[in-house]
C-alpha cells in the first residue's frame, strides 16, 4: 500500500476514525492489527522475516532484562566482581546472539546474492544465488530492534514483557518502510500510551502530509522521470544532460524520502504520536559531517551510539589513539582513532543502502572527505580570516553551502548510477565533455517529461527551499498560517489540494519509495 | 484559529476540491460516459474505451441505425455499406477490441432492449472460444453498466472522480487533434469502425517487401504456438442466449467466423476448429470465412487476426451476393450442421499458387520526345519507336491503368507479360511524335497531365515560354484511338520556383512546404487534386482515378488526401517492377515505376530484366 494511494488515504481516515472512537486501552492493539494490515497488504509471505526479528529480539530482550535483575541483585562478597563478569558475558552472548541472527538474516536476504557473485568471481566458480523476496523495510525493522536489544543490554531500557505490545514496536507501520529508525524510549512509550484526540496534532498531522504529498507527487515523480531517463541511457548524453539528470536525482531522492517521511510523522502526529526528525534542511549543510547529521538523522544517530561511539571507546582504539598522538606528528595524530572509527561508520552506511562496490565506495567517499576536511581545518579558518569574514559570515557561509552541495552532488554519481564504473564514467564525462548548449537545445524536453512539468518541477522546487530557507530562518511557518485570516487559511488549504489533484498520477506510473529497496 | 476550526476548514476545502475535480470530469468526460456535451469527442471517448462511449454516443444517436455488427476488433473491418445496401439497413459497427462473447451478448442485449434493431451481425472469431468474461473490471475494458447490468451509481462516480489526468489527456488530445487518425482518435464516430483512412492507403507490393516493415516483420517468421478451446461451452451458451433474443425479438441474426491468419489458426487443431464450427453451427447456420487462401498471404493482414479493410469487402460481397467484386475461390462458406466443415477440411493446404493472383508489372515512364534527345528526360524519337519495338517484339503485351484496376478489384485478368507504359507532364511530343508510333505499333501508354499546363507553351499567368503541352482536343483525340489514356499529375503541384512569384512557397511536388501545418496543407493539395479530376474528366468524358505523384514523391498524408479525391491509384518514380494482387487496392498505390532516357533498346530490355520483369 503505497503512501500515496488512494488506499491509503481511506485506511488512514478510517484508522484515525477507529482510534478515537474504541476503547482507550485498545488503541495500541489497534495500531498493531493496522500495522500487520499494512505490512501484509505489501506481501504476506514475508511477514515471517517481521515475526523472527520481533521474536528473537522479543526474546534477547527478555533474557537481558532477567540478566540485568541478576546483576542487580548479586550480594555483595567476594565473588560479585566474579559473578557480575560472568553475567556480562552471558548479556554479551545474548547481544551476540540477537545481532548475528537479525544482522544474519538481513545479509542472507540483502548481500548473499552479491557476495555469491563477487566470491564466485574470485574462486571462479559459480555459487548459487538465493533470488530471496526482500520484505518491505528490513533494513529498517533490523536496526531498530537491535537498537533496542543494546539500550536493554545498557541497562538504560527495561524490556518489554509483553510480546504482542514489543510487535507493536517493530512493525508500527508508518514507518515501517522507510524508517525513521526510532529509538524504542522515545517511540514505544507513545504507542502504547491512552489518547484522546488532540485537533492541534489532527492538524499538524494532515498538514505534514498534504506537505508529503506535494514533495513526493508534484516534485519527486517528475525529478524521478528525467533521472531515469538519463541514467538508463548514460551513454547517449554530453555532460551538462548527466549533470542535470544527476541533479534531477538529488531532488527526486530528498523530495521522495523526506517527503515520506513527511507522510510517517504525519500519520503518527494524526495519531497523537510524535516522531523523530529523519531530515533537517540538507541542503542548508555547511559541511559533509553537518549534511550527515541533517539526512538520513535517524540512521546516523544509530550509528553514532551503537557503532562510532563504542568503537571509538573500546580499548583497542584507545591504545591506537595513544599510539598515533605518540608517533604521529601533528593533527594527523590527534585524529587517526575517530577518524578510522569513522571510515568504518561511512562503510557501515554505505553498505547500508545496498550490496554493490558502488556504496562500498561511496562509504569511503564520505570517509575520506570527512577526514581530509578534518585535516585541512586550519587552513580553512586561515583562508577565511584572509578572506576577512567571519564563522558566521553569509558569504562564508554560502561558500560552505555550495561547496557540501557539490561534495553531495558528486556522491549521487556514484550512488544512482547502475554500477560503480558507469557512475565514474559519467563523472568524467561531466567535467571533460560537458557542452553547455545541449541544456538549451532541447534535449531536456527528450528525458520523459514536458514542458508543464518543467514548469510544475521548478516552481515546487521553489517553494520548497523558500519554505525551508524560512524555516532555516527560525520562522515557524504553520504558526505563522494559523494567524492568517480564515480566507487565506482557506486558500492555503484549497491551493495544495487542487495542486495534488491536477498535477499527479496519469502518466506518472507512481514510484515506489526508492528507500523501500534499501 | 483553532485546530478545530481549522479543521473545519480543511473539510470546506476538500468539498470544493470535490465539486471542481467532479465538475472537470464532466466537462472533459474522458469516456463520454456524460454525454461529452462540450468537447464533442466522441473519437476519443471511444478509442479509451469503445464499450462504454459508443452506448453513451448511441443512447443520443440511436435513431439513425437500426442494425449492428458486434464483436471484437476483427469486425472493424466489415464494412456497413454493401451491408446497408444489401439489408436495406442502417447498420452501426459496435467492434470493442478484446470483446469476448459475454461483452457480445450483453451488448446485443441492451440494443435489443432499448433501441429499434432490425438486424444484428454477431462477428465471432476462434479466439472467442478460450476467452470468455475478461478485463470487466479494468477502466478500460469494462462494459457501460446500463449493459453489464451492474449498479449505476458507482459506475458514474468513478467516473465522476476519475483520475484528472484522463481529463487533461483529453484537454490536449483536442487541442492537438488534426485530420489524420492519430493513437488517441482510432474510431470514425458515425461508422463505429476504426478509422483506418491511413491504414487503408498504405502501399502495398510484394511479399518480401511487406515482410521487411518492422511493423509486418512478425510474418516472415510466424512463432508457432498451442491453445485449447477452453471456453467453447460459455461461448455456445453466448450465442444461444443471442439467437433466442434475435428471435424473440423478431430481428435477423447473422453470425460470421473471422477469417483468421493461417499460423495463428495452426494454434488449433483442426478437431478443435471442426469442434467449433459443428457447435456454433448447431446454434445458428454462419459464414465462414476463418480458413482459406486469404488466410495464406500476409499482406491480407495488419496482424494474426486483423484483416484488412478490403477482406471486409470481400466478405460482404460473399454475404450479399455481389458478384461485381474479386472474391478468391473458397472464400467464405454458409455453414449449417449438415454442412459443417470436418477436421479433414481444416487439415488441407488451400495456399494459391502466387501468380493465381498477383502479377509483375513494370511501369515505364517517360517525359519528352525529340529529334536529338537533349536534356535528362527527352528521349529521341527513333529510339522511342526502337523501344517501343523491342518492348512489343520481347512479348510485353501494353495494358491501361483500368486493365490493372479492374484486375485489382474485380480479379479480370490481364494479358500475358503486361507492362504498363506512361508519360508525365503531357507535352506536345507525346501527342505529335509518340502517339503515332503507339497507333502504328498498336500499343497502349497513359499520359499524366499536369491540369494548369494543359494546351499552353508559356508558364501559366506568365511570358516565360515552356515546352509545349497538348490541349484537350489533342487528349480527346488519342482517347478515341483506344489507346491512350489520360489521367492526372495533380492541377498545379508541379510548378517551376524560378517562375513563380513567391519563390519560397512554390510546389515543385505534393510535399509539405517547410513548416507547414496539416491542415493549410491539406487545404492546399485536396482543391487542387479535386479541380485536376473535375476538369480532366470535363474535358475528357473519362474517369480520373490515377495520379502520378510529381517528382515520384509523397507522403503518407498526401496518400489520405488523394484516396480522399478518390484517385485510387497512384504511382512513384521508385525503379522497380510493381505488383498488382487481387482483392488488395493498396497494391494500386504509390506504384514503382522505371524511368527511361535515351538508351538503347537493348538496355531498355536488360534494365527491365535486372529489375525483375
Amino acid at each position: 500500500m503505497s503512501f500515496t494511494s488512494v488506499t491509503y488515504i481511506v485506511f488512514l481516515v478510517a484508522l484515525t476514525v477507529l482510534y478515537y472512537v474504541i476503547p482507550k486501552r485498545c488503541q495500541w492493539m489497534l495500531l498493531l492489527a493496522a500495522s500487520y494490515v499494512f505490512y501484509c497488504c505489501g506481501g504476506v509471505k514475508t511477514v515471517v522475516y517481521l515475526l523472527f526479528t520481533t521474536l528473537t529480539v522479543y526474546a534477547a530482550g527478555l533474557l537481558l532484562g532477567r540478566l540485568n535483575a541478576q546483576r542487580r541483585s548479586l550480594p555483595d562478597g567476594a565473588d560479585k566482581a566474579r559473578l557480575q563478569e560472568a553475567i556480562k558475558r552471558r548479556k554479551k552472548a545474548v547481544v551476540a546472539a540477537a545481532c548475528l541472527l537479525n544482522f544474519g538474516m538481513l545479509y542472507t536476504l540483502k548481500y548473499w546474492d552479491f557476495t555469491a557473485q563477487l566470491l564466485g568471481r574470485a574462486l571462479n566458480r559459480s555459487l548459487p544465488s538465493l533470488g530471496l523476496l526482500m520484505p518491505l523495510g528490513v533494513s529498517f525493522f533490523v536496526f531498530q530492534s537491535i537498537g533496542y536489544v543494546i539500550d536493554v543490554y545498557r541497562g538504560k531500557q527495561e524490556p518489554q514483557r509483553n510480546v504482542a505490545k514489543f510487535a507493536l514496536f517493530t512493525s508500527f507501520f508508518p514507518q515501517i518502510i522507510q524508517g525513521p529508525i526510532s529509538r524504542y524510549n522515545q517511540l514505544a512509550p507513545q504507542l502504547y500510551a491512552e489518547r484522546t484526540l488532540d485537533y492541534d496534532k489532527l492538524r499538524d498531522g494532515i498538514q505534514l502530509i498534504l506537505w508529503g504529498f506535494f514533495k513526493k507527487l508534484l516534485i519527486a515523480e517528475r525529478a524521478g522521470v528525467v533521472a531515469n531517463t538519463v541514467f538508463d541511457n548514460a551513454g547517449q548524453y554530453p555532460g551538462s544532460i548527466l549533470a542535470a539528470g544527476t541533479l534531477a536525482y538529488c531532488i527526486q531522492l530528498y523530495c521522495d524520502f523526506s517527503g515520506g517521511i513527511d507522510i510517517t510523522r504525519g500519520t503518527a502526529q494524526m495519531l497523537g504520536i510524535e516522531m523523530t526528525e529523519n531530515f533537517r534542511r540538507p541542503l542548508f549543510a555547511r559541511s559533509l559531517t553537518d549534511f550527515w547529521r541533517r539526512w538520513h538523522i535517524t540512521l546516523g544517530g544509530w550509528m553514532r551510539d551503537y557503532v562510532f561511539y563504542p568503537l571509538s571507546l573500546s580499548k583497542p582504539f584507545a591504545r591506537l589513539g595513544r599510539w598515533s598522538r605518540g608517533h604521529i606528528k601533528g593533527k594527523a595524530g590527534k585524529i587517526l582513532a575517530t577518524s578510522l572509527a569513522t571510515f568504518i561508520v561511512y562503510l557501515l552506511i554505505g553498505i547500508w543502502h545496498g550490496s554493490s562496490l558502488k556504496y562500498i565506495f561511496f562509504g569511503f567517499y564520505n570517509g575520506i572527505i570527512i577526514t581530509v576536511s578534518l585535516l585541512m581545518e586550519a587552513r580553512f579558518v586561515g583562508w577565511r580570516s584572509r578572506l576577512h569574514m567571519t564563522d558566521d559570515s553569509r558569504g562564508w557561509n554560502l561558500v560552505r553551502i555550495a561547496r557540501t552541495c557539490v561534495i553531495v552532488f558528486i556522491g549521487r554519481y556514484i550512488t544512482r548510477a547502475p554500477r560503480l564504473l558507469t557512475g565514474l564514467g559519467m563523472l568524467w564525462r561531466t567535467v571533460t565533455d560537458f557542452q553547455p548548449s545541449a541544456l538549451v537545445s532541447g534535449s531536456l524536453l527528450g528525458l520523459g517529461i514536458g514542458v508543464m512539468d518543467y514548469v510544475i518541477v521548478i516552481c515546487a522546487v521553489l517553494v520548497l527551499v523558500l519554505v525551508e530557507y524560512a524555516q532555516e530562518r527560525g520562522v515557524h511557518i504553520r504558526q505563522w498560517l494559523a494567524e492568517r485570516p480564515a480566507g487565506v487559511q482557506f486558500i492555503a488549504a484549497l491551493v495544495p489540494l487542487l495542486l495534488l489533484l491536477f498535477c499527479t498520477g496519469g502518466d506518472y506510473v507512481p514510484a515506489q519509495f526508492i528507500y523501500a529497496q534499501f | 484559529m483553532t485546530a478545530k476550526k481549522w479543521l473545519g476548514l480543511f473539510v470546506a476545502a476538500l468539498a470544493v476540491t470535490g465539486v471542481i475535480w467532479a465538475g472537470f470530469n464532466v466537462i472533459t468526460d474522458s469516456y463520454g460516459v456524460f454525454g461529452d456535451r462540450f468537447l464533442d469527442f466522441y473519437s476519443y471517448d471511444m478509442t479509451r474505451n469503445p464499450r462504454v462511449a459508443k452506448i453513451a454516443w448511441l443512447d443520443e444517436h440511436h435513431d439513425d441505425y437500426d442494425s449492428y455488427i458486434i464483436g471484437c476488433s476483427g469486425s472493424s473491418s466489415i464494412p456497413t455499406e454493401p451491408l446497408n445496401e444489401a439489408f436495406d439497413a442502417n447498420f452501426y459497427n459496435m467492434i470493442m477490441y478484446g470483446a469476448d462473447l459475454l461483452d457480445v451478448e450483453q451488448t446485443a442485449r441492451y440494443l435489443l432492449d432499448n433501441y429499434e434493431v432490425k438486424n444484428i451481425v454477431v462477428s465471432l472469431y476462434v479466439d472467442n472460444a478460450i476467452e470468455y468474461n475478461v478485463g470487466e473490471d479494468d477502466i478500460n475494458s469494462r462494459l457501460h453498466a446500463k449493459v453489464s447490468g451492474k449498479p449505476l451509481l458507482p459506475f458514474y462516480l468513478k467516473y465522476l472522480f476519475l483520475n484528472p489526468s484522463y481529463g487533461i489527456d483529453k484537454l490536449k488530445s483536442y487541442f492537438s487533434d488534426t485530420d489524420m487518425p492519430q493513437v488517441f482518435d482510432v474510431f470514425d464516430v458515425e461508422t463505429g469502425a476504426y478509422d483506418k483512412r491511413l491504414r487503408d492507403v498504405e502501399p502495398i507490393q510484394t511479399l518480401e517487401e511487406y515482410v521487411e516493415q518492422p511493423e509486418y516483420a512478425v510474418f516472415a517468421n510466424y512463432p508457432t504456438g498451442q491453445y485449447g478451446m477452453t471456453q467453447i461451452d460459455n461461448c455456445v451458451k453466448s450465442l444461444t442466449a443471442i439467437r433466442d433474443m434475435c428471435e424473440e425479438a423478431g430481428v435477423n441474426l447473422v453470425v460470421v467466423n473471422n477469417p483468421c491468419y493461417v499460423d495463428y489458426l495452426r494454434y488449433y487443431s483442426a478437431d478443435d476448429l471442426a469442434l467449433f464450427a459443428q457447435k456454433i453451427a448447431e446454434v445458428t447456420p454462419f459464414w465462414d470465412f476463418s480458413f482459406s487462401s486469404v488466410s495464406y498471404d500476409p499482406r491480407y493482414w495488419y496482424d494474426k487476426t486483423h484483416f484488412r479493410n478490403s477482406v471486409g469487402d470481400m466478405m460482404a460481397a460473399v454475404m450479399t451476393g455481389d458478384e461485381s467484386l474479386y472474391v478468391p475461390e473458397g472464400f467464405g462458406h454458409y455453414v449449417t450442421p449438415e454442412t459443417a466443415p470436418d477436421s479433414s477440411d481444416y487439415a488441407q493446404d488451400l495456399r494459391a499458387p502466387e501468380d493465381s493472383y498477383t502479377a509483375s508489372v513494370p511501369v515505364i515512364l517517360y517525359h519528352h520526345l525529340d529529334e536529338n534527345g537533349e536534356g535528362d528526360v527527352t528521349i529521341r524519337t527513333d529510339n522511342f519507336r526502337a523501344q517501343m519495338q523491342a518492348i512489343k517484339d520481347a512479348g510485353y503485351q501494353t495494358v491501361s491503368p483500368e486493365d490493372l484496376y479492374r484486375y485489382v478489384y474485380e480479379g479480370t485478368p490481364l494479358p500475358d507479360n503486361p507492362i504498363l507504359i506512361t508519360f508525365d507532364d503531357g507535352y506536345s511530343s507525346n501527342y505529335e511524335l509518340a502517339y503515332p508510333i503507339l497507333r502504328e505499333l498498336d500499343m497502349k501508354a497513359t499520359i499524366f497531365v499536369i491540369g494548369v499546363s494543359v494546351g499552353k507553351d508559356v508558364y501559366k499567368d506568365t511570358d516565360y515560354a515552356i515546352t509545349p503541352h497538348f490541349s484537350w482536343e489533342q487528349a480527346n483525340e488519342m482517347i478515341a484511338s483506344g489507346l491512350i489514356t489520360i489521367q492526372t499529375h495533380t492541377y498545379d503541384f508541379h510548378q517551376w520556383p524560378l517562375y513563380e512569384a513567391e519563390q519560397s512557397t512554390a510546389r515543385e511536388n505534393v510535399l509539405p512546404l517547410a513548416g507547414e501545418s496539416e491542415q493549410s496543407y491539406i487545404a492546399a493539395l485536396l482543391p487542387d487534386l479535386q479541380r485536376a479530376r473535375q476538369e480532366l474528366e470535363q474535358a475528357t468524358g473519362k474517369t480520373c482515378f490515377a495520379l502520378a505523384y510529381p517528382e515520384g514523391q509523397s507522403t503518407k498524408l498526401s496518400w489520405m488526401v488523394a484516396a480522399k479525391a478518390g484517385l485510387d491509384m497512384t504511382f512513384s518514380t521508385r525503379p522497380a517492377v510493381s505488383t498488382v494482387i487481387k482483392g488488395l487496392p493498396q497494391s494500386l498505390l504509390n506504384m514503382p515505376r522505371i524511368s527511361v532516357d535515351d538508351i538503347t533498346a537493348e538496355e531498355l530490355l536488360a534494365t527491365l530484366a535486372d529489375a525483375g520483369a
